[in-house]
């Protein structure tokens, strides 16, 4: 028989009254996971070695944060994130005034010094800094593997750095919550560049503490409103609430995403009830999975085209009229329709409507004109001579099958195309035999022009590069297009450059954007992002 | 038991013998795995290019440089080669290039994970496959050696990849019974376990059956019935032990292929062991960790056999004392 005593009724209210707090406590939230075909390439969740856009949806805008983000509820534009406001100083210098309680994963809050470490030698640009003397040089003195050597920055990192800010000469703190970026030559797309993968901020004293770049990189301390708490490399990514999060509580109490490479395991983990969202979906798969009432298909165009891009050192090439009949040959709106099911767009050029006043809304791509294709290629005396296109199995998606669509209607207009399957890209660009022809798609960083068509086809694109096409013109173009600060000037400019690799001298040709899709059940309160990045910040969860 | 020279082992000579024949097997064995490691090497080094495939084709054409640079990439051929050989002879088996830690280290971090399927799946395969593959050919012709052959026809040719999936669509899918993938609990091991099982029996069934009608139609099993001795016994002492030869071979490759075995039930279910690793690591050409994995599953592979060649002299003296002779 238990013996009630006045001590044991104490004790035992005292730990009811310990234990209440749990109660309370309970997290009710509900925990997401999200079913990827790749978490990083890189094993790294830094995006400065992360610059892929299966990086940009784990980070955005679950982990990082930058100064200046994008409106993934709308339509992309530049939102504050970090920064509460900015302002041109002059051409060369933007003032940002920094939001004020920030915390940090570690607890720490967010000050101009964090700023400025996070732009600075130590975690971006290396030992030699973003000095002039460093700009434009590929390999760097201090080169070293990550992973062994402590805090020396893998040599690709300062790289992109300089890539993203090649002008950047310093940040400087001008008080606790403000700061100022100036560059050594006027910049008109500053605060674009700012807005960039890879421009985030870090906590100093975390990135100090780590043990070493590697260490820093899989387990990151940012700002963003979920922090890692597990990472397995080619497995899985657990991220818990960041309570302390700056844009009020984070809506899950638990973020995983775990990679199932196989398209069909992850449609089954969705239906089965293991995955919340199932992603990067092939168009083809989209109508099965509404079959189920349950299951929807979100999905939407996102800042990336598809291009067929062209080297004109091919002989049969060489001739823009040649590659202007390409152009005229295909019929774009069909492709979208049969392959994509009318998903997506064929776009205004290589552009994008975030361009804002910058975009040339009255630009199309040339007009699917099979007679006036068979006209240029008769102007330019061409008499069906073999043109090769190299061509990888499916690294774009529909890429074998778009493939085949376009060399039939080259051949309609009597093009004579002939498709060479490749393992990779060094074999797409391979210079031991004649290239002429292969895919690629291009990105839009920032809402400027500077960076697509000057970053992808300018004097250092890959296009030029790799050594397939080059233009006087346009290398004189992009360097104006990049420091002019001249609006009515700098669209002018822009013009010309859709002109010159568009249509006179084509070294490409746009054929539809790019898109993304995802599965989920219809009843997750869930809106998707015109981006790879998924938002589950609190006003885009359960509304 | 047919009749044998009975020369014991335990002798100096006998021991010599084996020791000789050990060393040799080891020496083939180094031999074999130098060639895969060069044959891989020459393969991955030639057929992409790993900056481009882990930095991605759109990377900034001075990070890819800088990338190739710091993994000596833009070294000979040949010069690359005699690092990296001469980095194992002491014992390096370098690093990932996607994430910088020591290949081994990552792979050992897999192996469990594998074993974890690859093991249980294997006593499925041994404890469903040989006694299938007895009691067939024990009932030749019977209706249950038919049930038993068209199972192992079935389960032999079906792909792992469409009984993994079928599996999933079932149990997970329609059902609800089990996890379509992931590795979070032994639940979630049931699947795969028994997609790379049931193959594996198949296989064994066949082999296991086959082998036994060929010892039981042998005269000294007709000679040990005519002795007098149970059905039973004769089965027992004379018919296994001769047919287990045949299926020890068998065993020894699936033993052999713990390690890499399980590739493509691996990526059906989003299983983080070795095999995934391998895909990933292959498609972006990270040298070391492909080779490691090579390396380790050269050297298993090889280590089964050798078990599996030391095997047979322990079950068949014929073959030792042939061995003590071709020595001799």
């Amino acid at each position: 028989m238990t013996i009630l005593t006045r001590r044991g009724i104490l004790a035992a209210g005292a730990a009811l009254g310990l234990a209440r707090p749990s109660i309370v406590r309970a997290d009710d939230r509900p925990a997401v996971t999200v079913a990827v075909q790749k978490i990083s390439n890189t094993n790294t969740l830094e995006p400065l070695r992360e610059q892929s856009n299966v990086g940009e949806r784990v980070f955005h805008t679950s982990l990082w944060e930058g100064l200046i983000g994008r409106n993934y509820q709308g339509a992309l534009e530049s939102v504050p994130v970090l920064a509460t406001a900015w302002r041109r100083i002059d051409e060369r210098t933007v003032e940002f005034t920094l939001r004020q309680g920030v915390k940090f994963h570690d607890g720490e809050t967010m000050t101009a010094e964090d700023v400025a470490f996070s732009f600075g030698a130590e975690r971006m640009f290396g030992p030699e800094g973003a000095k002039p003397e460093a700009q434009g040089r590929t390999l760097f003195t201090a080169e070293t593997n990550p992973g062994r050597a402590g805090k020396d920055l893998p040599p690709e990192v300062p790289a992109v750095a300089r890539r993203m800010l090649p002008s950047l000469e310093k940040v400087e703190i001008v008080d606790k919550y403000t700061v100022r970026f100036v560059n050594r030559t006027p910049d008109v797309v500053l605060e674009g560049r700012l807005s960039r993968l890879g421009t985030e901020v870090i906590s100093r004293r975390a990135f100090e503490a780590a043990g070493s770049w590697l260490e820093w990189s899989r387990r990151p301390v940012t700002t963003g409103p979920y922090k890692v708490k597990e990472f397995r490399a080619d497995s899985m990514l657990i991220l818990e609430p960041h309570e302390a999060y700056w844009g009020g509580r984070p809506p899950l109490r638990e973020l995983r995403f775990v990679e199932v490479s196989e398209v069909s395991s992850r449609i089954n983990g969705l239906l089965s009830g293991q995955y919340t969202f199932a992603t990067d979906l092939p168009p083809d798969q989209i109508a099965g999975i509404e079959k189920n009432p349950a299951f929807e298909v979100r999905g939407s165009t996102i800042l990336n085209h598809r291009l067929t891009v062209f080297d004109k050192n091919h002989p049969q090439l060489a001739n823009p009229l040649v590659r202007r009949a390409f152009t005229h040959a295909i019929d774009r709106t069909a492709i979208v329709e049969a392959l994509w099911g009318g998903r997506t767009v064929v776009p205004k050029g290589l552009q994008w409507d975030f361009y804002g006043p910058m975009q040339h809304a009255d630009w199309t791509v040339p007009k699917f004109d099979p007679t006036e294709a068979r006209r240029l290629l008769k102007e330019a005396g061409y008499k069906g001579d073999p043109i090769p296109y190299r061509l990888l199995n499916n690294y774009y998606t529909n890429q074998v099958s778009t493939a085949q669509v376009l060399v039939k209607m080259w051949k309609a207009v009597g093009l004579n195309v002939q498709i060479e399957m490749k393992e990779n890209w060094q074999q797409i660009f391979d210079r031991n035999s004649p290239r002429a022809v292969r895919d690629w798609s291009n990105s839009a960083a920032f809402n400027d022009p500077v960076s697509s068509l000057v970053n992808q086809h300018g004097p250092n694109g890959q296009q030029q590069q790799v050594g397939e096409w080059t233009n006087e013109e346009m290398n004189r173009l992009s360097v104006e297009l990049e420091n002019s600060t001249d609006l009515a000037r700098r669209r002018v400019v822009f013009r010309r450059l859709l002109e010159i690799c568009e249509r006179e001298d084509p070294a490409y040709t746009v054929l539809h954007q790019n898109a993304t899709f995802t599965a989920k059940r219809r009843d997750t309160r869930w809106k998707d992002a015109p981006a790879f990045a998924m938002d589950f910040r609190a006003h885009n969860w359960g509304g | 038991m047919p009749p044998t020279d009975r020369t014991p082992v335990s002798t100096g000579k006998g021991r010599r013998d084996m020791i000789r024949f050990i060393a040799i097997r080891l020496l083939r064995s180094l031999l074999t795995i130098a060639l895969v490691v060069t044959f891989a090497f020459v393969v991955l080094r030639l057929s992409g290019d790993p900056a481009m495939l882990i930095m991605s084709v759109d990377a900034p054409p001075e990070a890819i440089a800088a990338f190739r640079r710091s993994w000596g990439l833009d070294e000979p051929l040949w010069t690359q080669y005699l690092k990296y050989f001469g980095a194992i002879l002491h014992g390096d088996l370098g690093r990932s290039m996607r994430d910088g830690r020591d290949a081994i280290v990552l792979v050992a971090e897999r192996i469990p994970a594998t074993l974890a399927l690859t093991i249980p799946a294997l006593l499925i395969k041994l404890g469903i496959g040989i006694p299938a593959g007895v009691h067939a050919a024990l009932h030749r012709d019977s209706w249950s050696d038919r049930l038993v052959m068209l199972a192992a026809v079935a389960g032999f040719t079906v792909p792992s990849f469409v009984l993994g999936l079928l599996l999933v669509l079932i149990f997970a899918v329609q059902l609800g019974w089990l996890p379509s993938g992931g590795q979070e609990s032994w639940r979630h091991a049931i699947l795969p376990v028994i997609t790379l099982g049931v193959g594996g029996a198949a296989v064994l069934a066949r082999f296991t059956r086959s082998a036994t009608l060929e010892v039981l139609g042998q005269l000294y099993i007709r000679t040990a019935s005519a002795k007098g001795l149970s059905w039973g016994r004769v089965v027992r002492s004379h018919a296994l032990p001769n047919a287990a030869i045949p299926t020890v071979t068998i065993v020894g490759f699936m033993v052999g292929s713990l390690i890499a075995g399980a590739v493509v039930v691996e990526s059906v279910f989003s299983w983080p062991g070795v095999g995934r690793l391998l895909v990933v690591a292959v498609a972006n050409r990270d040298l070391a960790v492909v080779q490691c994995i090579l390396l380790l599953v050269a050297a298993t592979m090889v280590t089964a056999n050798l078990i599996v060649d030391l095997l047979y002299g322990f079950l068949d003296p014929r073959l030792r004392s042939a061995r003590s002779a071709g020595a001799g």
